[in-house]
């Protein structure tokens, strides 16, 4: 009835179950703990002779253990002295604190007890009453074991040191009567202590649960599971986790809901999610003072290395996946971490894209800070678009694909900055996004009488050319482009510096406004003659105005109109403009 | 209807096509072979001209200047072009020409060797314009880089590349290449040293067809070869100095994944007998093996492993190794087949060992001995006997070899096409010895200085095929030598007669009834002067190299000769001889292809003078050289220009001494 009474019972049978969720044989880590309930108790009292199924040294401990009182009370008394802290050697004194305090526990719970039979009759209408009479009942008896074999496992050296090692959270598990008879008890005997201990716990589940739960441990006592799970660990330990043999791990595939789920722990009260278990504990604090606890807030033990367990290896829920189980080569997955990030990569639309180069996009943010630390600085580029960072990833890019190839960046472009256009840029920036842009060429040019006369010319007589480029840059793909389209004007001019030379200069004029101080860009032209030109520059995130020369390989060929593409990838390629040669 | 009238009257008369049609032209043109009787074709009339241009598949181009005009002509028909003569071409010159072809090239190889002047604007026109073009060569074009092989990666169907000395050629431009180019067969990537691992990895995975691949002298590790042989088809690997390389490489080529039939790993610092025998025993079909200058000595592993090569061995090269005379046994034994055997350098090699060896492998075609300074007369008395389809024999600094030696020789191989017997105390007897191997060639004599006109008597008497002779200070040689040569060996190509000092102007008249004479060294002749000079000039048209140094009495005549008759010469030293200015910038101001001029120590020509001359050059020059006392004194625009075209400056810091 008082709080500070079911406190302690409720910390330790939690602890307990911590430490059973883990076992290999209640395999169940997200059933939430249930409190022993009284009835469960008493039906164990009543389904007495279930616990016959128990191996004898069991029967007669759990005899102890459900027992009358006095009897572990006349025992408890003339054991010399208990201790608490399992770290101190034994304590007499503390031990005998221990002991009467157990002593006072025992006569309330007998309180209890007396006065649950005086109301029996009261209870009978008072159905919840009764409830939480037993339910205090339960956990205050719980409390009591869990004390008496703690204080009782402080006399055995071999066990404390095996245990407390390995498991502090368990307590100290330890004979509660016949103390002198289990003192040559060797370790091993310890796993029945334990067993002993999750038979408790385990029934707290329902009547025939206690049933099979009991036979289950009895089994399990008796059988030599355990050794095979040494077995295993064995192998775990002398196997290569990636080279593991089909069949020597268990395979777990997690559902897609589970895996794109942002929180995977839950607060039982209120139903919030979290990403760790550590914010979880941090949260149920205020949920309540029990939760404030050191045990409470302790990080749940690690028993692997006690309980050897099987490797476990995840498989992804997409089939037809290398990772998935049904995979001919199935390659599993060696943690749940992977399993989502294999899954968000792989499976997953892309949705974060870089803010800098506005082209690669990313299912998972972590990879898409990664690739904005380095991201404009890639200068290996391929004829696709694609850029890289390091020139031996470009050639495995290259070696890769059919018909890719480095490009290779103009030496020879010049970036020349002309105040007159910078100021017609600024004169028609408008908003951001805005997909009407006024082209200076359209104008500027076409009043510069643009007549293609340098073909008869000498040697370095330059003549301009217009191309009739509306648009090159306000592409219907490009607005979200590093540069910020909106705010340019881009002319083309085209030259033809002398007669039979097999080059035309193209010059954009405008404003580039990308953040990055240099990007790549891939020009790609094309003349009716079918000739497709490729060539890439770096411009300058400043220039006003980007000039460069391209090839055109078969100039006899008298192309007498070419079309001019300017793109970050090759997949922005789809729409030429055409320059008309005049 | 005057002029049609004539033409009808003409017609008849002078058409030859009506007795020959074109086909029968072409077909006696094919028994024309000389290309002096071919050019003398050319000339009958109109009609012969157009047949030998139908018939004509190669072409090499001698002067820039005529190249439009050539290929308008040939365009239709030709499959070789080489350029490799006209280092002056530029993509402006080399685009118009094409664009003279009209779109309808047949080319399919193109050498563009040594004409720096072509970047990537003229070979991305040639791509265009030549669809059926295999085979390129752009070897010492230092100025060649990734732009350069990208445009050239344009033509798919290249088969055949060299890129030797193409500096600026990067992983970037291979990969471009490799990807352009998949049908490549034959890649020669000598001296491109910017070229790594990465770009050979690529390069192995893209063109799968390779045959020949030569990546000698680049710095690439084991990884290369781990990838190099993957390669099924591979025949051909030379990779000469690359010291990077070691046995850990040469075992990837253990598997024997690629057909290799010649491997040379000369001068790779790090490769042991241990790496060659595991070479060696991945490919048993291994023909030709070049390991000269890699370990000191021989192992008896790598010996025995010869053995599995019994069959097809053909080619050993052992440059600089310790050979003992039961190593020579044992090759003799175990290579039957051998026909080329290199021991040049080699120590401890013995009369014993040779007469081993000769008497195992008596298919030798080719011995070269090379400073092996041990043997006397009776190795060349076994070869004698033993190999008597020897056509090769290098014998330079065997300084114990005698006339007698060379009897056998004389005697035993009647086939002698090519012999160094440089450094060799051999007489007049040996020439007469020699001149009964009437197919000989090649003769060497530099520094045999009891080498008389006699002995030059006895060959010209019977070596009718001589076509290269050095007389390097072979100072008996006198006039009477050289009119016996000039008669007797009309096919002379190449003849070294420096320091030959009792040469005159008469033995310079003499040879100038060598038509074919290309290479002529008359390197400190007192006695010649410009006179002879002009009389070589005038008969010996097609000279391109001349080297006329301390040649004491040549003046501007000789020069003003020069510069009339021999325009196609191309190198040209007449340091300290006493020209002036007038003669320097006729010579500079008329030759057009010259591209290696060296001028030290012209003491009669005054700086400005030379500048002017420099300056007034139209050609493109490539090589200068020049006194170093000069650097500061000729202005720096010049040679800023002379930079600017590709033209390398070479100080010379030596004192001007005269010689006596």
């Amino acid at each position: 009835m008082v709080p500070e009474r079911r406190r302690p019972p409720e910390a330790s049978s939690k602890s307990s179950s911590s430490m059973m969720s883990e076992s290999p044989r209640n395999r169940k880590p997200d059933l939430p703990f249930t409190p022993f309930d009284s009835t469960n108790l008493w039906c164990g009292d009543r389904h007495g002779r279930s616990f016959l199924e128990f191996s004898p040294p069991l029967v007669t401990q759990s005899n102890g253990l459900f027992g009358p009182d006095r009897e572990t009370k006349s025992k408890n008394q003339h054991e010399p002295s208990p201790v608490d802290d399992p770290v101190m050697d034994w304590n007499p004194r503390l031990m005998l604190s221990n002991l009467s305090f157990l002593e006072q526990k025992i006569h309330q719970v007998q309180d209890i007890v007396r006065s649950i039979i005086s109301h029996e009759d009261q209870f009978l209408d008072q159905a919840n009453e009764l409830a939480a009479q037993q339910q205090l009942v339960t956990a205050d008896l719980t409390y009591i074991i869990i004390q008496l074999i703690s204080t009782a496992g402080t006399l055995l050296p071999d066990i404390k040191n095996a245990l407390l090692s390995t498991n502090p959270a368990v307590g100290r598990p330890g004979s509660n009567q016949k103390q002198h008879e289990i003192l040559p008890v060797e370790v091993a005997k310890a796993s029945q202590y334990d067993s002993l201990i999750k038979d408790l716990n385990s029934c707290g589940g329902k009547e025939d649960e206690l049933i099979k739960c009991s036979n289950n441990s009895g089994v399990e006592a008796s059988e030599p599971i355990p050794i095979e799970d040494h077995d295993t660990k064995d192998n775990d330990d002398g196997m290569d986790g990636e080279n593991l043999p089909p069949g020597s791990y268990e395979v777990l595939q997690l559902e897609e809901e589970e895996i794109l789920a942002p929180h995977t722990h839950f607060c039982l009260i209120c139903g919030k999610g979290f990403k760790r278990d550590a914010n979880l504990r941090m949260h149920m604090r205020g949920h309540g003072d029990e939760y404030k606890s050191p045990a409470a807030l302790a990080k749940p033990s690690k028993e692997a290395s006690i309980e050897p367990q099987p490797i476990r290896r995840y498989s992804c829920p997409f089939v037809g996946c290398k990772r998935n189980k049904e995979h001919k080569k199935f390659q599993p997955l060696k943690t749940i971490l992977c399993v989502k990030n294999h899954y968000k990569r792989s499976h997953c639309d892309k949705s974060y894209t870089c803010s800098r180069c506005r082209t690669k996009k990313f299912s998972i943010i972590a990879d898409l800070k990664t690739h904005e630390k380095h991201c404009g600085r890639d200068k290996w580029i391929c004829s696709c678009g694609t850029t890289f960072s390091r020139k031996d990833k470009l050639f495995g890019h290259v070696a890769l694909f059919q018909g890719h190839a480095p490009a290779i960046p103009m030496d020879d472009a010049k970036v020349l900055v002309t105040s007159d256009k910078a100021q017609v840029s600024e004169a028609s920036s408008g908003m951001p996004g805005n997909m009407d842009y006024n082209f200076s060429g359209n104008t500027s040019l076409d009043a510069q009488s643009p007549d293609l006369k340098g073909v008869d010319d000498g040697h370095g007589c330059f003549s301009p050319m217009t191309l009739d480029a509306c648009n090159i840059w306000g592409l219907a793909e490009f607005p979200h482009s590093a540069y910020e389209v909106s705010e340019s004007t881009f002319s083309f001019l085209a030259t033809v510096p002398f007669k039979g030379m097999e080059k035309i200069k193209f010059q954009a004029a405008g404003m580039m406004n990308c953040s990055e101080q240099h990007y790549p860009v891939i020009i790609y032209i094309r003349s009716n003659k079918g000739v497709q030109v490729e060539t890439s520059i770096m411009t300058d995130a400043h220039a006003r105005t980007v000039s460069f020369e391209v090839p055109v390989y078969s100039w006899h060929l008298n192309p007498t109109s070419a079309e001019i593409s300017i793109c970050r990838t090759q997949h922005e390629r789809g729409k030429y403009y055409k320059c008309r040669i005049t | 209807m005057k002029g049609a009238r004539q033409q009808h009257r003409h017609q008849p008369f002078h058409s030859i096509l009506a007795a020959l049609s074109v086909d029968l032209l072409i077909q006696i043109l094919e028994r024309v072979d000389d290309p002096r009787d071919r050019k003398a074709w050319r000339l009958v009339c109109r009609d012969f001209l157009r047949a030998e241009a139908l018939h004509r598949r190669a072409l090499r181009v001698l002067r820039l200047e005529a190249l439009p005009g050539l290929l308008r002509r040939y365009a239709a028909c030709l499959d070789l072009l080489d350029l490799s003569a006209c280092p002056g071409l530029g993509d402006h010159a080399l685009a118009t020409a094409l664009f003279a072809g009209a779109g309808s090239w047949l080319l399919k190889s193109v050498s563009l060797s040594r004409a720096s002047g072509v970047g990537w604007r003229g070979l991305a026109a040639l791509a265009a314009a030549c669809p059926r073009l295999e085979s390129v060569d752009l070897s010492h074009c230092v100025g060649v880089g990734d732009r350069e092989a990208a445009a050239l990666a344009a033509a798919e169907g290249l088969r055949m590349l060299r890129l030797d000395k193409c500096l600026r050629v990067t992983d970037v431009g291979l990969a471009k290449l490799a990807v352009g180019c998949p049908a490549l067969e034959n890649l020669r990537i000598k001296w491109c040293l910017e070229i790594s691992d990465i770009g050979i990895e690529l390069l192995a995975k893209k063109c799968r067809d390779l045959r020949v691949l030569d990546i000698s002298y680049l710095k690439i590790t084991n990884s290369s070869v781990k990838s190099i042989s993957s390669l099924g088809k591979l025949e051909v690997l030379s990779m000469v100095g690359c010291s990077n390389i070691d046995d850990e490489g040469l075992q990837f080529l253990n598997n024997g994944s690629n057909s290799l039939r010649s491997i040379d790993v000369s001068r790779c610092d790090n490769v042991t007998a241990s790496g060659l025998t595991s070479v060696i025993e991945g490919h048993m079909c291994l023909q030709k093996l070049n390991v000269g200058d890699c370990f000191p000595e021989l192992a008896p592993l790598f010996l025995s492993k010869l053995n599995g090569l019994k069959d097809s061995l053909t080619v050993l090269i052992l440059d600089g190794f310790q050979v003992s005379a039961s190593s020579l046994k044992i090759i003799g034994v175990n290579c039957k087949n051998l026909s080329e055997i290199g021991l040049s350098k080699c120590k401890w090699v013995t009369d014993e060992g040779i007469s081993e060896l000769v008497a195992g492998c008596v298919n030798l075609m080719s011995i070269d001995l090379t400073c092996c300074r041990m043997l006397t007369d009776k190795a060349l008395m076994a070869i004698g006997e033993q190999n008597k389809k020897l056509v090769c024999l290098r014998l330079e600094s065997c300084s114990l070899m005698t006339d007698k030696g060379l009897e056998h020789i004389g005697t035993g191989c009647p086939n002698l096409e090519e012999i160094d017997l440089t450094d060799c105390p051999i007489t007049d007897t040996a020439m007469k010895y020699l001149s009964r191997c009437s197919e000989l060639m090649i003769l060497k004599l530099g520094l045999c200085d009891k080498i008389s006109s006699e002995g030059l008597v006895h060959i010209a008497s019977n070596c009718q095929n001589l076509c290269e002779l050095d007389l390097y200070r072979c100072i008996e040689v006198t006039d009477d030598g050289l009119a016996a040569i000039a008669t007797g060996c009309s096919k002379l190509q190449k003849l070294n007669l420096c320091y030959c000092t009792q040469i005159t102007d008469q033995g310079m008249k003499h040879l100038s009834c060598l038509e074919d004479l290309r290479d002529l060294e008359l390197r400190g002749l007192h006695h010649v002067t410009s006179l002879g000079v002009t009389s070589i000039a005038i008969g010996c048209r097609r000279l391109t190299e001349l080297d006329l140094k301390r040649c004491n009495l040549v003046d501007n005549v000789g020069l003003c000769a020069l510069a009339q008759y021999t325009g196609n010469l191309r190198q040209i030293n007449i340091s300290y001889c006493p020209v002036s200015s007038m003669g320097l910038c006729k010579l500079l101001g008329t030759l057009k292809c010259l591209q290696d001029v060296k001028l030290v120590h012209l003491t009669h020509v005054p700086v400005e003078r030379l500048e002017l001359a420099l300056r007034a050059y139209g050609g493109q020059l490539k090589k200068l050289k020049l006194f170093i006392g000069l650097r500061d004194l000729l202005s720096p625009w010049l040679i800023q220009m002379l930079q600017a075209r590709r033209c390398r400056i070479r100080w010379v810091d030596k004192p001007l001494v005269f010689s006596p």
